[in-house]
């Protein structure tokens, strides 16, 4: 670490932005919405403010200070909005898990875990700036990443290891701990494409040539299939969003995105043919008052709750977001728009493009193709699955389980988020280190 | 590569624009047809499975409550321990049709859904479970009881009010229903179970206590005698009229004749205890007039909108219009009088209008005169009440689930149906009718109890008739505490004698129990 990337010896155009003094406020503000929104939800349902608030509310501070200093030491140029927006999120979300009240099977309160994977997520996201001082040291274990990627996301198909849940394959179990190499997978699969496509761009830029090609086919042939045997057409359809946009990016050639969205219908349409379940989640999306009480059921439940909400929502505690299935999971953003309404979903919108700005802004400033293609990667990543999710519930697109970043519950979800998140404070903070070092024009 | 970031951002912007529209439509354009939109069973099991205050009566009887309902997205169901004792009053709520009756009426009072109940303090800003009001009602259990054992298994009404106040303390029609079935869970049941009572032909959904008109028969001739005591300067002894078994109308049209083909005639108080028909028609078509009958009517509640907190009240109904003025009564009764066949006539100067014969049969009762049995006892009670018809009302009071009023109905002045002279000079002809007329099977040992029958001929074929009373009862030289109205439909005979016999002892039951109680 050189001392220009220590605490306090900031560039001197950098040091007199104060990011960190501005990130400490935003953070200080997202603790008190979060806080009052918990003690709301919990006035809402039982008109008592909660006996744990006061334990609650220096559980969040300690862990949203940690996550300050953690960035303060190790990334202090980083843009200042990242890490907030990811906690308003993280926050939100929490406050609804808990507020919905759900069980794990086997015992043990959702929310109660919940925090317990902020916690890990958090401990992630502070261990991954320690160890990745430098983004570009990632792209040495390209293959690593790319077969490692590879290997995880067919890790719910070895028999003994994968469990089938709802109807989808995509959930390891290990000893004690059930988690989705999937939402791993993701995060190596956008480093190898990223490390991979710096040189393999150039190439294809000039003369596509099918050897060039096999590498990245491969990787994606792996991941489409892997996910069409394990039944998980959101993370299949976040896989190949990925990869085209990361392909049109590297080379320049538009002809990517046709080919995609060739690719991409063509796909569709023999999954259409092949499997039922997407024939049924297709007409669901197109009428899901057909069958209401089957294959429409839980959309036509999403809808009447966010319809129910209305602009300003009945207020934390004084909905019945219990009555959509999978409410903590896959459909929390009709949870938080039955409660919080159009204000509160517009909000989390907000929230994901401050994010998704903050993440292209870095892809745009950062000096080498490596962290630019990274950052791509990983605020594609973001954005789309959070699009994904969100306009399968409001019914833009034909819904496909998949977790809204921050927001669900779900451990491995939290945490491979946390790791995207210090990645991109990671190269936040070289490219703006860069920035400053560079002589004003 | 800048520029290609710079278009992806603009895609991201674009479909994250194109998901806020969407959410504008699913949250803000289309939100409240979704909202009422026929799958949606939210508005329903929001407002049929919340708990609910309980209904009790003035006497503690608890008539509806809501108990827990285990393992169903139905948080609570309504229960009426009471059956079909109260269910015309209560009502009922169900999933599939709605709420009845109360159960409708004071659905946010009991939901507590009402702005004082919610903000009672900042606690109940957040929650509406505690806030739930009980409904407290005028209604008493054992009275009710007393008319539902006396009317017994014969189609009726029986109404009992406080006269003072409007609260009605009984309320009672046969047949009725038991609510529960309807309250269930089961959808397919309750629609059943509705559809079935809908077909039933005796129509045991409707209150007809007052959801019903009858004929009234000559228990409207209070009316008529308050008309005449108040327009025509009759009094209980003056004018006399002389016996008669016939009345010929003016201008012209059938006869119309006593009971039985009795004669009878003689001063008010006379008449009213004989229940005269002849002389009640003269006094309606030549002594009173088309004007002072309809106004009276109207004073006493006819033609219009009950003020009662029940809903769909019917409305009683008196004939407004008698055809064109024609002559005064001189014109066509000089004659007479100058062979001195007839009474001094003061009524000389009375309109006979080209329907003023109908007119005789109105003030008997007769003809397109109709009634509810609640509005009966509305007439009865306003003569006991010095003239002064109340509001009816069947609810005293809200409180809170911790016994805080929130709410009392307070005793209001619906009309002056009559002046306190005419209502001092009734209740003393009617305690007459009660000691030595029709209506002395209404008497009560130890109380003072006025009354009128009335027996509504509906066919000769076999001879068959609403039998009525209507009457009031007090301590001794105390005001009346208690009016009734009681009609059995469609009783064999049809003699004024019917009235007395069949509805006074069910009356009289109803009496003994306010008292007693």
């Amino acid at each position: 670490m050189t001392a220009l990337e220590r605490r306090g010896s900031l560039p001197p155009s950098l040091a007199a932005l104060r990011p960190r003094r501005v990130e400490l406020g935003l953070i200080f503000l997202i603790a008190v919405v979060v806080v009052a929104a918990y003690g709301l939800a919990s006035l809402g349902q039982s008109a008592s403010v909660p006996a744990n608030i006061g334990p609650f509310l220096a559980w969040m501070l300690g862990l949203f200070f940690f996550v300050h200093l953690a960035v303060r030491r190790f990334a202090p140029a980083a843009d200042p909005v990242i890490v907030p927006m990811a906690l308003l999120l993280n926050g939100l979300g929490y406050v609804m898990i808990a507020r919905l009240g759900g069980d794990v099977d086997g015992g043990g309160d959702l929310a109660g875990l919940q925090s317990v994977w902020t916690a890990v997520g958090i401990g992630l996201f502070v261990a991954t700036l320690i160890l990745i001082p430098r983004a570009r040291m990632l792209a040495q274990y390209r293959y690593l990443f790319g077969l490692g990627g590879i290997a995880l996301l067919a890790l719910p198909l070895v028999p003994g290891v994968g469990i089938e849940l709802n109807g989808a394959r995509i959930w390891v179990s290990l000893g004690p701990v059930n988690f989705q190499p999937g939402e791993f997978a993701k995060i190596a699969l956008a480093i190898f494409f990223a490390s991979y496509l710096v040189d393999a761009g150039e190439l294809i830029k000039n003369r596509l040539e099918l050897r060039d090609l096999v590498p990245i086919g491969a990787a994606w042939a792996a991941s489409v299939g892997v996910m069409v045997l394990e039944r998980d057409l959101g993370s299949s359809m976040l896989l190949f969003a990925l990869f085209v946009v990361m392909m049109w990016m590297a080379s320049g050639r538009t002809m990517f995105l046709g080919l995609g969205a060739a690719m991409f219908v063509a796909g569709g349409v023999v999954a259409f043919q092949l499997f039922s379940h997407v024939e049924r989640r297709i007409d669901a999306w197109l009428n899901p008052w057909a069958d209401p009480q089957d294959s429409g059921f839980q959309i036509i439940q999403a809808t009447y709750s966010m319809a129910e909400g209305g602009l300003t929502g009945t207020g934390l505690g004084r909905g019945e977001p219990d009555r959509v299935p999978f409410a903590e999971t896959d459909f929390i953003f009709a949870a938080l728009g039955e409660e919080l309404g159009l204000a509160g979903t517009a909000a989390v919108l907000m929230a994901f493009l401050v994010l998704i700005g903050s993440g292209l802004r870095i892809a745009i400033r950062a000096t080498r193709p490596f962290e630019t293609l990274l950052a791509v990667g990983l605020t594609t990543l973001v954005a789309v699955q959070a699009f994904i999710i969100m306009g399968g519930v409001v019914r833009l697109i034909p819904l496909t389980g998949i977790t809204l970043p921050f927001v669900s519950y779900g451990g491995s979800a939290l945490v491979s988020n946390y790791i995207v998140l210090a990645l991109l404070v990671r190269l936040s903070h070289e490219q703006r280190v860069a920035a400053a070092k560079e002589p004003t024009p | 590569m800048t520029a290609r970031i710079r278009r992806l951002g603009a895609v991201f912007i674009l479909l994250y624009a194109v998901l806020f529209v969407q959410l504008n439509r699913v949250q803000f354009v289309d939100a409240e047809d979704y909202r009422t939109h026929e799958g949606n069973i939210r508005p329903q099991l929001r407002a049929f499975g919340q708990e609910r205050g309980d209904i009790i009566t003035a006497d503690g009887v608890v008539v509806a409550f809501s108990i827990p309902v285990e393992d169903s997205t139905i948080e609570f169901r309504r229960s009426y321990p009471t059956g079909e004792r109260f269910a015309h009053v209560v009502g009922f709520q169900s999933f599939n049709q709605g709420a009845f009756g109360l159960e409708r009426e004071y659905n946010d009072q009991l939901a507590g859904e009402r702005l004082d109940q919610q903000f009672e303090s900042l606690k109940d800003l957040f929650v509406d479970r505690d806030t739930t009001g009980t409904v407290v009602m005028t209604m008493r259990d054992d009275v009710q009881q007393a008319a539902q054992e006396a009317l017994g298994e014969r189609r009726g009404s029986v109404v009992a009010i406080d006269p003072t106040t409007g609260g009605i303390v009984a309320m009672w029609t046969y047949p009725s229903f038991d609510p529960n079935p309807l309250a269930g869970l089961d959808g397919t049941l309750v629609n059943e179970t509705y559809s079935a009572l809908l077909d039933d032909p005796d129509d045991p959904l409707l209150a007809k206590a007052y959801r019903e008109v009858f004929f009234p028969g000559s228990t409207f001739k209070l009316v008529t005698a308050a008309a005449a005591i108040d327009t025509a300067d009759i009094s209980l002894t003056n004018p006399v009229w002389p016996q008669a078994n016939v009345y010929s109308p003016l201008p012209s049209g059938s006869d119309l004749r006593n009971f039985g083909g009795s004669t009878c005639g003689g001063d008010l108080r006379e008449a009213l205890r004989v229940s005269c028909n002849t002389t009640f028609a003269e006094i309606g078509a030549e002594w009173v007039g088309p004007d002072g009958m309809v106004r009276t009517a109207e004073n006493f509640g006819f033609n219009a909108a009950v003020p009662i907190d029940l809903p769909n009240a019917a409305r009683s109904n008196f004939p407004v219009d008698y055809g064109a003025r024609l002559a005064d009564v001189d014109h066509y009764r000089a004659a007479e009088d100058a062979e001195g066949d007839g009474p001094f006539l003061p009524n000389g100067d009375t309109p006979i209008h080209e329907n003023s014969a109908i007119l005789a049969q109105t003030s008997i009762g007769q003809n397109d005169v109709k009634a509810t049995p609640l509005q009966m006892a509305m007439v009865a009670g306003a003569i006991a009440n010095g003239g002064r018809m109340m509001e009816p009302h069947v609810v005293s009071e809200v409180r809170s689930s911790d016994g805080d009023v929130y709410d009392t109905v307070e005793p209001s002045l619906w009309r002056v149906a009559t002046s306190p002279l005419a209502a001092d000079l009734l209740q003393e002809a009617m305690i007459n009718v009660a000691e030595n007329g029709t209506a002395r099977n209404l008497a009560v040992p130890g109380l003072v109890v006025g009354g009128k029958t009335g027996t509504a001929q509906l066919g000769t074929d076999p001879p068959n008739s609403h039998a009525w009373i209507v009457g009031f009862a007090g301590r001794p030289g105390e005001d009346a505490e208690l009016a009734v109205a009681v009609i059995v439909e469609a009783q064999p005979g049809a003699s004024e004698q019917t009235g007395g016999a069949v509805a006074a002892p069910i009356a009289r039951a109803v009496i003994e129990a306010y008292f007693n109680g």
